[in-house]
């Protein structure tokens, strides 16, 4: 046919329409503010639960079964009272049967545990120590700590070294960590550009999923409740699609403003929230680095959200297309869902060595980039150059993606009942 | 215009000019083309050969969406939606200004006792008010053009009555409509001009008046009021009958050519036939339709597995 002239105006008016409704009604919807108080509770369990773990135990009553013939028992006992972690209770010699009681003592919560040491502590290592809860890392590390410098101490100076140069020997080293991103050396540390990165590749993968499957959701419930053929006769169907995709992609950018705004509230609170509620003063930030968000790293996450939300959600509206109700649905979704799983499970394995050439695949290709390359700028060896490199390739492959999954759309959303098979798609893409 | 699917035609050939102003009438079997065409017409199919012309610009449906109001064979609304909000974006995606969709809505559920409704979710309206709201959908930008899809299939009476006088109202209004049925009886109620499909092949097109003049042919009816007499073997003279739909105590004849009525009358007295009812008459559509399509005709055309075009 001829070329048409038509006005922009109407043309915009009715995808504006489309985007509106899309908007409102899943604005209005119970399971959108579900998800935006969600986003907070997680976030707040992710950075407040291994403190408020850690602090929740308390200090640790226990007693000492000292069945050494030095007095390292007593210089243990010692020790370990004076790290605040561990209260000793007393120590008692090792009689037979004396872990028995002890146990019933537990039994009865009227001690936490009791450590067992003989000589054979600094001959060859070996100690014992029963509780009610070994799966702390932190006492149990604490205790092998000071058991293992005590015994080290205790050895040195059997073997006629001078205390004090032991003392000096056993000084610790702390290695501070810190990045250069780009050059510039930051305040950031190892653990704070992974968790960044971890952070970020989760949050990436779950907005991508379940923005998509939305997307999925809108073209099914036109199909089955068959309004889609009133809708195109009034727009084409590219309209439709267009108007649906800026829809929901508008709703999780602001889902996205509320989880940052109500992340950026509870981390500026946090301090008073942790001394709060796990009652101690431990230092805040010890157990989860809490990560420095700059602007450029918030950019670089919207634009590659919304290149990858427009690629999947461009896949997951030509799947919904082609199916007749939404078990077809979630059945055919799999191949993309497993793409989006690609991506997110080889961004995580390349973490640890983002310059690899698989590393370099994964932020290169359109449908793996959304996740991989924001993820390897938080481990900041990407420049800015990378970046758009990979941003270009992620828009042209969106681009072409979105042209062919308009033209299934286009033909799919008027069939029902029998699925189409691979040529008959090809067909749908290649008419006219 | 033509219309191909997989190894089928739907539609052949077909061609249809519906003059402004009045009630259009398409007809045919299932799996004629109807919808295939009417499809086509809108714009949401493209026709593999042909063109569509609507108020005589050479644009599509689509971009002349806000001047036609479509109701499709297969019709829903968004089920999660209120009422007045599906309305509302209906009508703008018709390029309507969304303040004047909602006061058109508005008026219009108003006026088929909906009010109250407007803020309730489509899905919990009863079927018959979700029948109403779609008709509003499709009536509320006050369309020149109303392109309907087997209108009253599924209605309920009230609804079918309220669908019939707006119908009306809207052809006294000057607007046209173009609809699509397979039930004879209403299409020769309403339409001033009608065409005829079968296997997507126009069979005739014209005024009522005009088809039942071509295609009626003298008709006659004959009521028997308990014995028949010999009546079969008389409506088997080919001298007298061309045609006949023989019922028992009922029959439609159609005579042949320079047969005279009064001599079947005779004969049928004669054989000892009590009638009830004699009566020469134009064919009714249903007769005219059955004899153009031929009953083969309404059970052929099986679907295409892809498209449910039931045309």
């Amino acid at each position: 046919m001829p070329p048409r002239d038509r006005p922009w105006r109407p043309r915009v008016h009715k995808v504006w329409a489309v985007v509106r409704r899309e908007f409102v009604e899943r604005v209005r919807r119970k399971s959108f503010w579900i998800m935006a108080l969600l986003g907070p509770v997680f976030f707040a369990a992710v950075f407040l639960m291994p403190i408020l773990m850690s602090g929740g135990g308390g200090v640790k009553r226990v007693v000492v079964v000292d069945r050494t013939t030095t007095t390292f028992g007593a210089v243990v006992a010692e020790q370990l009272d004076s790290t605040r972690r561990f209260f000793v209770v007393g120590r008692v010699p090792g009689r037979p049967g004396v872990e028995d009681s002890l146990a019933r003592e537990v039994g009865l919560k009227n001690i936490d545990g009791f450590l067992i040491l003989s000589d054979s502590v600094t001959d060859t290592g070996g100690a014992e120590y029963r509780a009610s809860n070994v799966s702390s890392l932190e006492d149990v590390g604490l205790l092998r700590e000071t058991l293992g410098r005590l015994a080290e101490r205790a050895r040195l100076e059997r073997a006629g070294v001078d205390p004090a140069m032991v003392a000096r020997a056993q000084i610790r080293v702390s290695l501070a960590t810190k990045k250069i991103t780009r050059g510039r050396t930051t305040e950031e540390s190892a653990g704070q550009s992974f968790s960044l990165a971890y952070f970020m590749m989760l949050l990436l993968y779950i907005s991508l999923l379940l923005y998509g499957v939305q997307v999925m959701g809108s073209v099914i419930e036109e199909k089955t409740s068959r309004i889609v053929e009133v809708l195109v006769s009034s727009l084409r169907p590219f309209q439709l699609l267009l108007g649906k995709l800026l829809g929901v992609g508008a709703v999780s950018l602001v889902q996205f403003a509320i989880w940052g705004v109500s992340g950026r509230l509870l981390l500026s609170q946090r301090a008073s929230l942790v001394s709060r509620m796990a009652g101690g003063a431990r230092e805040v930030g010890q157990v989860f680095q809490v990560p420095h968000v700059s602007g450029a790293t918030a950019l670089v996450f919207i634009a590659f959200f919304l290149g990858g939300f427009f690629l999947y959600s461009a896949m997951f509206a030509a799947v919904a297309a082609t199916c007749s109700t939404e078990q077809e649905a979630r059945q055919s979704q799999v191949p993309v869902t497993v793409l989006i799983m690609i991506a997110f499970f080889g961004s995580f394995a390349t973490l640890a060595n983002p310059e690899s050439r698989l590393a370099v695949t994964l932020s290169l290709v359109p449908f793996t980039s959304p996740i991989a390359t924001p993820a390897r700028w938080a481990a900041g060896n990407l420049t800015a150059l990378d970046v758009i490199t990979s941003l270009v390739l992620l828009v042209a492959g969106t681009v072409i993606v979105t042209w062919i999954a308009a033209r299934i759309y286009r033909v799919g959303i008027l069939m029902m009942g029998k699925r189409p098979n691979l040529k008959e798609l090809v067909r749908w893409v290649r008419a006219t | 215009m033509t219309k191909r699917f997989a190894g089928h035609t739907a539609v052949d050939g077909l061609s249809l000019a519906v003059p402004p102003g009045i009630i259009y009438g398409l007809l045919g079997p299932n799996g004629a083309g109807k919808t295939t065409s009417i499809r086509m017409i809108m714009d949401v199919i493209q026709p593999d050969a042909g063109t569509v012309r609507l108020f005589g610009e050479r644009a599509s449906g689509r971009d002349l969406a806000a001047r036609i109001g479509y109701l499709p064979e297969e019709r829903g609304l968004y089920p999660k939606m209120r009422v007045l909000d599906v309305l509302t974006f209906l009508a703008e995606a018709k390029g309507m200004a969304r303040g004047a969709a909602r006061d058109a809505a508005l008026k219009w559920l108003d006026r088929l006792g909906l009010a109250d409704w407007r803020l309730r979710r489509v899905n919990e309206l009863s079927k018959g008010m979700q029948q109403k709201v779609q008709f509003i959908s499709t009536m509320l930008h006050d369309p020149d053009l109303v392109i309907l899809d087997e209108p009253f299939s599924g209605l309920d009476p009230v609804n079918a009555q309220v669908m019939k006088d707006t119908v009306v109202d809207l052809r006294r209004r000057g607007k046209t409509i173009l609809f699509s049925t397979h039930i004879m009886e209403q299409a020769e109620r309403l339409c001033d001009e009608l065409c005829i499909i079968a296997r997507g092949q126009k069979l005739v097109d014209g005024s009522l008046g005009d088809i039942k003049r071509t295609h009626g042919g003298h008709h006659l009816v004959i009521g028997f009021d308990g014995s028949a007499g010999m009546a079969p073997e008389v409506f088997g003279d080919k001298q007298l009958v061309k045609r006949v739909d023989d019922y028992g105590q009922y029959a439609e004849l159609e005579l042949a050519v320079g047969a005279d009525a009064q001599r079947i009358l005779q004969r049928l007295v004669a054989s000892g036939a009590r009638l009830s009812r004699f009566e020469l008459m134009e064919p009714s559509l249903n007769k005219i339709f059955i004899d153009l399509v031929g009953p083969d005709a309404v059970h052929a055309a099986a679907r295409p597995a892809v498209e449910t075009a039931r045309a």
